[in-house]
C-alpha cells in the first residue's frame, strides 16, 4: 500500500515539469490601423519603449457572428523608444485563439486510447492563463524541456510499469499534438499577415522569420538555430510551401479529370489555392482514362460512388451549379450555359508535402477518423503498452518505417505530423470563413470536428471566442503595468545573454533544467539598461550586416553601395566603445579586417583602416584599465 | 563557274572568316557558367530592379559583371525547341543538332536514348561500361566535337552536366565527405536545413572550379547549374525565382572574384549562358495534359503507350528505380493488341518536352498487317472473307516491297560494314595497354575505354539491326494462304518493340487503330473493303478536338493543344503545321535556305506520296499567329505579302524574334529537318559507316510533334505546376547570352541571334577555329 502510494507521488511529481506551463502578460489604445486583404495589424504602444502589434482578421466569421474583426495574433515589440528598426525588437508571440486547458481536460489526455475532444470550450483563458507561444529571449528552452522529458521518460518513467508508461506517453503525446495544432494555427495566421504594405509594422522577413521560429518549434533542436539559420529557413520554407501547394493544386485537378470529377478551388478565409474540393455529378462519373482509375481513387482516399449510392443521397446534399459552354464548373451562384446537379465528395488541403490531403470526407464520415485512430493506437500500443524502444527494438522502428514507405509510395498519407498541421491550418480557416456556401461549410465543420481526436483541443469556435477574451486580457495587462514589467524582465534577460559564447549558453541552459526553471539569469535592474541595449542592439545589427558582406568573400562595394557599407563602419566604430565585450570586439575586428582585404574601392578600404586602428586603440585602452590581455590577432591580410 | 573557281570562291570565303576570326580579341582561357532554364527577360528585368537597402541592382554582381562592364545578348534564343538535350548541344557544339528530344527511340531496335538520366551513367562509369553521358556518345558517333574537345585533356575542368565526359570520383568523394563534415552537423543544427548530397556537390565543384582557376594549366573551365530549371519548374513564384537568381548571382559574383585574383584574369573571358527559357507566369499554375492516356483511349487508338519514365512516378515503388528508360502504359482499352503490352506497344512518346512531345507511331501499314494476321488466324473466317484478308494482305507487303527490298539491301550492306568495324575493332581492343596512372593523369584511360565501349555497341546494335532485318526478310517472303487458317507466328514476321518506317502524312490523316467493330467487310466484287473493315483515325483532327475537361483558370485556352507539326515528305522540304481544318500554316524551304510561310488548307498526300495543299489567305488564328502579332517588325498592310516571300533566315530573324513565338519558322526546320546532312562522320570514316551512323539518327525522328498551348504541358510524370518549356514560345526560347573579360568591352547588342552563334562565337574569341565561321559575331 505504502509503496502504491509512493509510486503515485513519485509519478505525481515526475508529471508536474509536464503539467507546469508559463504564464504570461499589455496597454491598448489603437494607433495605427493598416488593411490588407482581410487581414490588418493594429499596433497600441505599451509605455513609451514598447509597442502591441495584433493580427485582425477583418470581416472574419466568429461563432456565427459574422462580419466582426477577429484578434489572432499579439506581438510584443520592445523598441526602446527608438524609431530606428536595428534598435526593435519582437519578444513575445501571443496565439489570442489558445487557453490553457484545464485539470480535467490534462487528465483525460492522460487516459491511453481515449480519443475524443471533450466539452466545446478548451477551458481557462483571460488574464491568469495567458502564455506566450514564443518566447524570442528563451527560444531554447522549449527544446531542453523536450529533450529532458524524452531522457525522463526513457529513463525513468518507461521501465516503471505500463500503466505510467502507457499515461505518461498519452499525456506527452497529447501535449505535444496540442502544441503543434497551435503552433501551426499561428502560422497559418501569420501566414496571411500583410507585408507588403509600407506602412505594415512587420517587413516580409520578420514575418517570414517568425514563422520559421513557430516551424522550428516543431523540431526537436529548433530552438538552437541561429537567427541568421532562421531566417533563411523562413525564406527557403515559404518557397518550399508554396512549390507543395501549386504541385498539389495540380495533381487534384489532373486526378479529377482522370476520374470524371469536377475540381474546384476553394478560397476560405481570404487565403488563395490552400483547398479544393471534388464534385461528382448526380449522375455518376465518366472516366476518362485508358487505365485503371482505381490506383487514382485511392490516391484520392475516397471510395468512388455507385450510381446507387448517388441515387441514395438527400436532396439537401445535392447542389445546382452551373457549367459554361466549355463544360467547366463556375463559382457557386453563377449562371452558365448549362446548369448540373452536383454532390461534393470532399475538401483536399493542398499543404500536405506529397499530395493533396483529403481533410473532409462527405461521403463517409467515419473513416478518416478511423484511419487516424488506427495509427494512433498503434504508435500507443508499441510504445505505451508493450513498450517498444528505439534503442533496444530499432528493427521494429526500421520495419515500421520502411512499411510507411511503401504506403506513402502508394498514396497513403502517413506522415501525421504533417496531417496534423493540414487538420488545424483547415479548422481554423474554416472557422474564420464566410465565403464557403453555408451548408457545405457547416457539413465540413462537422466533418472537421469528427476529427478531433485530442482531449485537450478545444472546438474552433470555442477558440475564436476565446481569442476575444484573451485580447481582452492582454490589454488589461497593458493598463496594469504588467506587460511593461515583462518587456524589463525580457530586456533583463537579454542583457545577461548578450555577450556568452555558445559553450556558456549551454551551460545556463543545463542549470536552468535542473533547477526546474528557477534559475534564470537576468542583469541587474539599473537606469541605463535601455542606453545600454539600445548600443548593443545597433551595434550587432551593424555587425551582423558587415559580417553578411565579407562572408561572401567578394568586394563588398559590388553588393552594397559603398557609402552605406563606410557608414555602417563608421557607426560600429562610434558604438564599440560603449560595448563591453571581448568577444564582440574581436569579432568586429575581423569583419572590419575582412572587408578592407576584399574591397577593390580604395576609400572603402581606408576607412574599414581608420576603423582597425581605432578599434586598436579602443582596445588597448580597454585592455589596459581591465589589465586583461587579449589574444586577438589580424589576419595578416593587413 | 568551273570548278577551280568555286574552289576559289570557298577559299576566299574561309580566309574571310579567319580574318573575321583574327580581329577578335584573343582570350586564352574561358570559363562559361551555364544555367539551366534562366529565361533572359525574367533576368533582364530582375537586373534593372533596384533595391533600396543596398542601393545596387537586386542581382549586384551580374549587373556589374555583364550589364555594366560586359557583352550582352538581348536577343538570344534557342533554335529549334527549347529543351536541354538539343538545346546543350547546339551551345556545346555548336553545329546543326542531331539531338532533336530530350528522349528518342530508335524506331527498328526499340533503343531509348535517354539524354536526361543521370544515373544510369555513374552506374555504368563506376562499372566500367559508360565513359560519357549518352548525348555525349551520339555527338561522337557522329563525329561532332563538343566546346571541351578542343582543348586538351589536362586543360579542362568540366562539371556535372549534360553534355559530359567522365565522372570525377574524387569530386563525388569530397562532396560526400562535405555532406557529413563537422560543418555540415553544424549547419544542420544551426540552420535546420540538411545539406542535400546535390548542394554538397554544387560545393565542392565550385571549389574546385576555384581552385583550377588559380591553375594556368586549366583553360577552359565551366559550371553547371540547374537550380533555375528545378525552382522554375515548381513554382512561379517571384520570390522564388528571385532567390535563385541570387544565388546565381552570388555564385557569379566568387567565380568573378577568383578570375580577377587569378594569373590569367586579363586573359580570361568569362560567359553566363542558358538553354532555353522558361514560361513562369505569376499566378498562373501550368496544367497538364495526359498525351499518354489519350493515346491508350480507344478514341486515341488504344495504344499501348511506352515513354521514357513511369507516369505518376511518385506514387509507384517501381517509380523509384533510377535506372528505367522504358516504361510501358498497357490500354484498358486496346483494340486488338489486348494482353500484348510487353511485345507490342504502338505509341511511343518523349513526354520530357513538357511543352512539346514527340509521337512516334507504329507504321499504319504493319498495324494493318498486323490485324490481318490476327484475323487469318482465325478458323470462322468464311472463304471469301479469308481470300480477300489474305489478298489485302498480300497487296499491303507488295506496296512496301520496293522500298523494303531497298532498305534491307542498304541495311544489309552497311551491318557488313559495321561487322567488319568490329573486327577491326576487337583486335585494337585486344592490344590496348591496362590503365596506369599516367594514361589516367592524360586522358588515355577513358579514350581506351571508350573505344571498349564502343564496340560494345556495336555488337548490340549490329545484332538489333540484324533481327529487324530478318523480320523484314521473312515478311517479304511472306505469302498469305487464302485457304487455311494462318498457323504461324506473327512475331516471326512482326518484330516487336518495334515500329517500322515512319507514317506519311496520309498515313496518320487515316491510321488504321483496329479492325471496325463488324470485323472484316467484303465489296460487291468480293475484295476487302478497306474503308469499312478497318477502324481508322486522323490524328490531327483528334488533337486538335481536345478540350479541357477542369479549366479553373480562366486566363488559359480550353484547348490544351496548341498545333501539331510534321515534316512533308521529301523531296518537298516543307513543314506542316496544324492547328485545326481551318488554320493550318506550312513552312517551307528552298534549297538556298531561304524561307516562306503559307496559310493552307486540305492538306492530302496521294498515292505517290507527293502531298498537296489549297493555299489561304492570312487571318489570324493561325499556328504561330504571326500574321496578328503587333511586334513582327512587318508593316501591317504588307504582312500578307511579306509573310508569303521567301526571305533569308536571318530576315525572319530580325522580323519576328519579338513575337510571341519568337524565332519558331527558323526553329521548325531546325528541329524537322532531315538529321542526316547534319552528321558529319568522324574523319576518315568509311561511306557505308556514315550512311549508317546517319541512318540510325533519322530512325530517331519522332511522326509528329505535338505543342502545348500556353501554359498547358505534357508532363504525366509529374506535374510541373511553375513554368515550362519545349515550345516555341518566346518567353521559353529567349535566353541567357553574356560575356565579359579583356578588352572585350561594355555593350548590350540588340541584333538577334540563335544558338548555333554562340560555340563559334566563343571559340573565335579563343583564337580557334569556329566550327561555322560564318556564324561568328564580330564583337570588335
Amino acid at each position: 500500500m505504502h509503496l502504491r502510494k509512493r509510486m503515485r507521488f513519485l509519478t505525481a511529481a515526475l508529471l508536474v515539469p509536464f503539467l507546469i506551463t508559463a504564464a504570461y502578460s499589455a496597454e491598448p489604445a489603437i494607433a495605427s490601423r493598416v488593411s490588407h486583404a482581410g487581414y490588418v495589424w493594429r499596433t497600441s504602444p505599451v509605455g513609451s519603449s514598447a509597442e502591441l502589434v495584433t493580427l485582425f482578421c477583418q470581416g472574419c466569421e466568429q461563432a456565427g457572428a459574422a462580419g466582426s474583426d477577429v484578434p489572432l495574433i499579439a506581438l510584443l515589440r520592445d523598441t526602446l523608444g527608438d524609431t530606428k528598426p536595428e534598435s526593435s525588437r519582437i519578444t513575445d508571440l501571443w496565439l489570442l485563439s489558445y487557453a490553457r486547458p484545464n485539470i480535467g481536460k490534462r487528465m483525460l489526455s492522460a487516459v491511453p486510447f481515449f480519443y475524443w475532444r471533450v466539452g466545446g470550450s478548451r477551458g481557462n483563458h483571460g488574464v491568469k492563463t495567458l502564455a506566450p507561444l514564443l518566447d524570442m529571449n528563451a527560444l531554447q528552452h522549449p527544446a531542453a524541456n523536450t529533450l529532458t522529458q524524452n531522457l525522463l521518460q526513457w529513463t525513468v518513467l518507461d521501465p516503471l510499469s505500463t500503466p505510467v508508461r502507457a499515461s505518461t506517453r498519452a499525456y506527452r503525446g497529447n501535449a505535444a499534438d496540442d502544441e503543434r495544432l497551435h503552433l501551426q494555427e499561428a502560422i497559418s495566421y501569420l501566414q496571411q499577415a500583410p507585408v507588403s504594405t509600407p506602412d505594415s509594422p512587420l517587413n516580409q522577413l520578420q514575418v517570414q522569420t517568425l514563422i520559421a521560429r513557430l516551424e522550428l518549434r516543431k523540431s526537436l533542436l529548433g530552438g538552437f538555430v541561429s537567427a541568421d539559420g532562421a531566417a533563411k529557413y523562413g525564406v527557403s520554407a515559404q518557397i518550399r510551401d508554396l512549390e507543395i501547394r501549386s504541385r498539389d493544386w495540380e495533381l487534384l485537378r489532373e486526378w479529377a479529370d482522370k476520374t470524371g470529377l469536377y475540381f474546384e478551388p476553394l478560397d476560405l478565409a481570404g487565403t488563395r489555392n490552400e483547398y479544393a474540393a471534388l464534385w461528382i455529378p448526380l449522375t455518376g462519373s465518366h472516366p476518362a482514362s485508358a487505365t485503371s482509375v482505381a490506383p487514382i481513387w485511392k490516391l484520392l482516399n475516397l471510395k468512388p460512388p455507385s450510381p446507387r449510392d448517388l441515387q441514395q443521397i438527400p436532396a439537401g446534399a445535392v447542389f445546382e451549379r452551373a457549367l459554361d459552354e466549355n463544360g467547366n464548373l463556375l463559382p457557386a451562384g453563377s449562371s452558365g450555359a448549362r446548369q448540373i446537379k452536383l454532390v461534393p465528395l470532399g475538401i483536399y488541403s493542398l499543404d500536405y508535402p506529397k499530395m493533396p490531403l483529403l481533410v473532409a470526407d462527405f461521403r463517409n464520415h467515419h473513416h478518416l477518423r478511423w484511419r487516424a485512430m488506427e495509427q494512433r493506437s498503434i504508435n500507443e500500443v508499441t510504445a505505451g503498452v508493450i513498450g517498444i524502444s528505439h534503442f533496444t527494438n530499432w528493427y521494429y522502428y526500421v520495419a515500421a518505417d520502411l512499411y510507411d514507405f511503401v504506403a506513402s509510395r502508394h498514396g497513403s498519407p502517413m506522415n501525421q505530423a504533417a496531417r496534423l498541421d493540414c487538420y488545424s491550418q483547415f479548422r481554423a480557416r474554416l472557422a474564420l470563413d464566410r465565403e464557403l456556401d453555408p451548408t457545405l461549410r457547416a457539413e465540413a465543420m462537422q466533418r472537421i470536428d469528427s476529427l478531433a481526436m485530442n482531449p485537450l483541443e478545444a472546438a474552433p469556435n470555442a477558440e475564436m471566442q476565446a481569442a476575444s477574451a484573451n485580447f481582452k486580457a492582454l490589454e488589461d495587462r497593458a493598463q496594469t503595468g504588467q506587460l511593461l514589467a515583462l518587456v524589463k524582465k525580457n530586456r533583463r534577460e537579454e542583457l545577461a545573454a548578450w555577450d556568452r559564447t555558445k559553450l556558456g549558453a549551454i551551460r545556463h541552459e543545463l542549470f536552468r533544467v535542473l533547477t526546474f526553471g528557477a534559475y534564470t539569469p537576468e542583469a541587474k535592474s539599473s537606469e541605463d539598461i535601455v542606453a545600454q541595449l539600445a548600443v548593443q542592439r545597433r551595434a550587432q545589427y551593424q555587425l551582423d550586416f558587415l559580417e553578411q558582406l565579407a562572408r561572401a568573400g567578394t568586394p563588398p562595394e559590388v553588393q552594397v553601395d559603398s557609402n552605406r557599407i563606410a557608414a555602417s563602419v563608421a557607426e560600429l566604430e562610434s558604438l564599440l566603445p560603449a560595448v563591453n565585450s571581448d568577444r564582440f570586439h574581436l569579432e568586429a575586428r575581423n569583419t572590419i579586417a575582412r572587408l578592407r582585404s576584399n574591397s577593390e574601392d580604395s576609400d572603402l578600404q581606408a576607412r574599414c583602416e581608420r576603423a582597425l586602428v581605432a578599434l586598436y586603440s579602443i582596445d588597448e585602452a580597454r585592455r589596459t584599465v581591465a589589465l586583461k590581455p587579449t589574444s586577438v590577432r589580424l589576419p595578416s591580410a593587413e | 563557274m568551273n570548278r577551280l573557281g568555286l574552289a576559289f570562291a570557298a577559299a576566299l570565303l574561309v580566309l574571310a572568316g579567319a580574318s573575321a576570326a583574327t580581329a577578335q580579341p584573343a582570350f586564352r582561357r574561358v570559363v562559361i557558367v551555364k544555367v539551366d532554364g534562366l529565361n533572359a527577360d525574367l533576368l533582364n528585368d530582375t537586373i534593372h530592379k533596384r533595391d533600396p537597402a543596398t542601393g545596387r541592382s537586386v542581382l549586384p554582381w551580374i549587373s556589374r559583371v555583364f550589364d555594366q562592364d560586359g557583352v550582352v545578348f538581348d536577343n538570344f534564343y534557342v533554335r529549334g525547341i527549347s529543351l536541354s538535350a538539343p538545346s546543350w548541344s547546339l551551345l556545346d557544339t555548336g553545329r546543326h543538332t542531331i539531338i532533336r528530344g530530350n528522349a528518342e527511340f530508335d524506331r527498328y531496335t526499340g533503343q531509348v536514348y535517354d539524354y536526361l538520366n543521370v544515373f544510369p551513367f555513374y552506374l555504368g562509369y563506376a562499372r566500367n561500361r559508360a565513359v560519357d553521358m549518352p548525348g555525349v556518345e551520339v555527338l561522337d558517333s557522329a563525329g561532332i566535337p563538343l566546346l571541351i574537345d578542343r582543348f586538351a585533356y589536362a586543360q579542362v575542368f568540366q562539371s556535372f552536366q549534360l553534355f559530359q565526359r567522365g565522372v570525377s570520383w574524387t569530386t563525388l568523394k569530397d562532396a560526400l565527405f562535405r555532406s557529413f563534415s563537422g560543418q555540415a552537423l553544424r549547419s544542420v543544427l544551426e540552420s535546420a536545413a540538411p545539406i542535400s548530397l546535390s548542394s554538397s556537390l554544387s560545393r565542392q565543384l565550385e571549389t574546385e572550379l576555384e581552385a583550377g582557376l588559380r591553375r594556368e594549366q586549366f583553360l577552359y573551365l565551366d559550371f553547371f547549374t540547374g537550380d533555375a530549371d528545378h525552382v522554375g519548374h515548381a513554382t512561379s513564384d517571384p520570390q522564388a525565382l528571385l532567390q535563385v537568381m541570387r544565388e546565381i548571382d552570388a555564385l557569379v559574383g566568387r567565380i568573378a572574384t577568383t578570375i580577377r585574383q587569378s594569373p590569367l584574369a586579363r586573359e580570361t573571358l568569362l560567359v553566363m549562358v542558358s538553354d532555353h527559357g522558361m514560361n513562369n507566369t505569376p499566378g498562373v499554375i501550368s496544367q497538364t495534359f495526359n498525351l499518354p492516356d489519350l493515346f491508350g483511349r480507344s478514341e486515341g487508338g488504344g495504344h499501348h503507350v511506352v515513354t521514357n519514365r513511369e507516369q505518376l512516378s511518385d506514387y509507384k515503388l517501381k517509380g523509384i528505380n533510377p535506372l528505367v528508360h522504358r516504361v510501358i502504359t498497357p490500354s484498358a482499352q486496346s483494340i486488338y493488341l489486348a494482353g500484348e503490352a510487353s511485345h507490342y506497344p504502338t505509341a511511343w512518346i518523349d513526354i520530357d518536352g513538357n511543352e512539346r512531345a514527340a509521337v512516334h507511331l507504329r507504321n499504319s501499314d504493319l498495324n494493318k498487317i498486323h490485324i490481318l494476321l490476327l484475323e487469318l488466324s482465325k478458323s470462322e473466317l468464311t472463304p471469301e472473307v479469308r481470300r480477300a484478308a489474305a489478298d489485302s494482305l498480300q497487296a499491303a507487303i507488295d506496296k512496301h516491297r520496293a522500298a523494303w527490298n531497298a532498305e534491307a539491301d542498304g541495311l544489309r550492306a552497311e551491318l557488313d560494314e559495321l561487322a567488319r568495324a568490329i573486327e577491326t575493332r576487337k583486335s585494337v581492343v585486344k592490344n590496348l595497354p591496362k590503365s596506369d596512372t599516367q594514361q589516367h593523369e592524360s586522358g588515355e584511360d577513358k579514350a581506351n575505354r571508350r573505344l571498349r565501349l564502343e564496340l560494345e555497341h556495336w555488337e548490340r546494335e549490329h545484332s538489333a539491326y540484324r533481327s529487324y532485318l530478318s523480320h523484314l526478310d521473312r515478311l517479304l517472303a511472306f505469302h498469305p494462304d487464302s485457304a487455311k487458317p494462318f498457323k504461324g507466328t506473327i512475331s516471326n514476321l512482326i518484330p516487336e518493340l518495334t515500329l517500322g518506317d515512319n507514317n506519311s502524312v496520309g498515313d496518320l490523316e487515316r491510321y488504321i487503330v483496329g479492325p471496325s467493330a463488324g470485323g472484316l467487310v467484303l465489296t460487291a466484287d468480293g475484295h476487302l473493303d478497306e474503308e469499312k473493315s478497318f477502324r481508322r483515325i486522323d490524328y490531327f483532327a483528334l488533337l486538335a478536338s481536345q478540350r479541357a475537361r477542369n479549366n479553373p483558370q480562366t486566363n488559359l485556352s480550353q484547348r490544351p493543344i496548341d498545333f501539331v507539326a510534321m515534316a512533308l515528305p521529301h523531296p518537298q522540304r516543307g513543314y506542316w503545321l496544324y492547328r485545326d481544318a481551318d488554320h493550318q500554316l506550312i513552312i517551307l524551304e528552298d534549297t538556298s535556305g531561304r524561307l516562306r510561310v503559307q496559310p493552307v488548307r486540305d492538306l492530302t498526300e496521294d498515292s505517290h506520296g507527293v502531298v498537296h495543299w489549297q493555299e489561304t489567305s492570312w487571318c489570324a488564328g493561325l499556328p504561330l499567329e504571326l500574321y496578328e502579332d503587333e511586334h513582327l517588325q512587318v508593316a501591317s498592310e504588307q504582312r500578307a505579302s511579306w509573310l508569303s516571300q521567301w526571305h533569308t533566315e536571318q530576315e525572319w530573324m530580325r522580323a519576328t524574334y519579338a513575337c510571341h513565338y519568337s524565332n519558331a519558322v527558323i526553329g521548325i526546320p531546325e528541329e524537322l529537318s532531315p538529321v542526316a546532312p547534319n552528321v558529319p562522320g568522324r574523319p576518315g570514316i568509311s561511306p557505308l559507316l556514315l550512311r549508317y551512323e546517319r541512318r540510325r539518327r533519322e530512325l530517331v525522328q519522332a511522326d509528329f510533334h505535338v505543342f502545348a498551348a500556353d501554359h498547358w504541358n505534357f508532363n504525366a510524370r509529374f506535374p510541373n505546376p511553375g513554368g515550362n518549356h519545349g515550345s516555341f514560345l518566346r518567353i521559353s526560347t529567349h535566353s541567357v547570352w553574356m560575356m565579359a573579360g579583356g578588352d572585350l568591352g561594355a555593350r548590350h547588342i540588340e541584333e538577334p541571334y540563335d544558338s548555333l552563334n554562340f560555340a563559334s562565337t566563343v571559340l573565335n574569341l579563343l583564337g580557334k577555329e569556329p566550327p561555322m565561321p560564318d556564324r561568328v559575331v564580330t564583337l570588335r
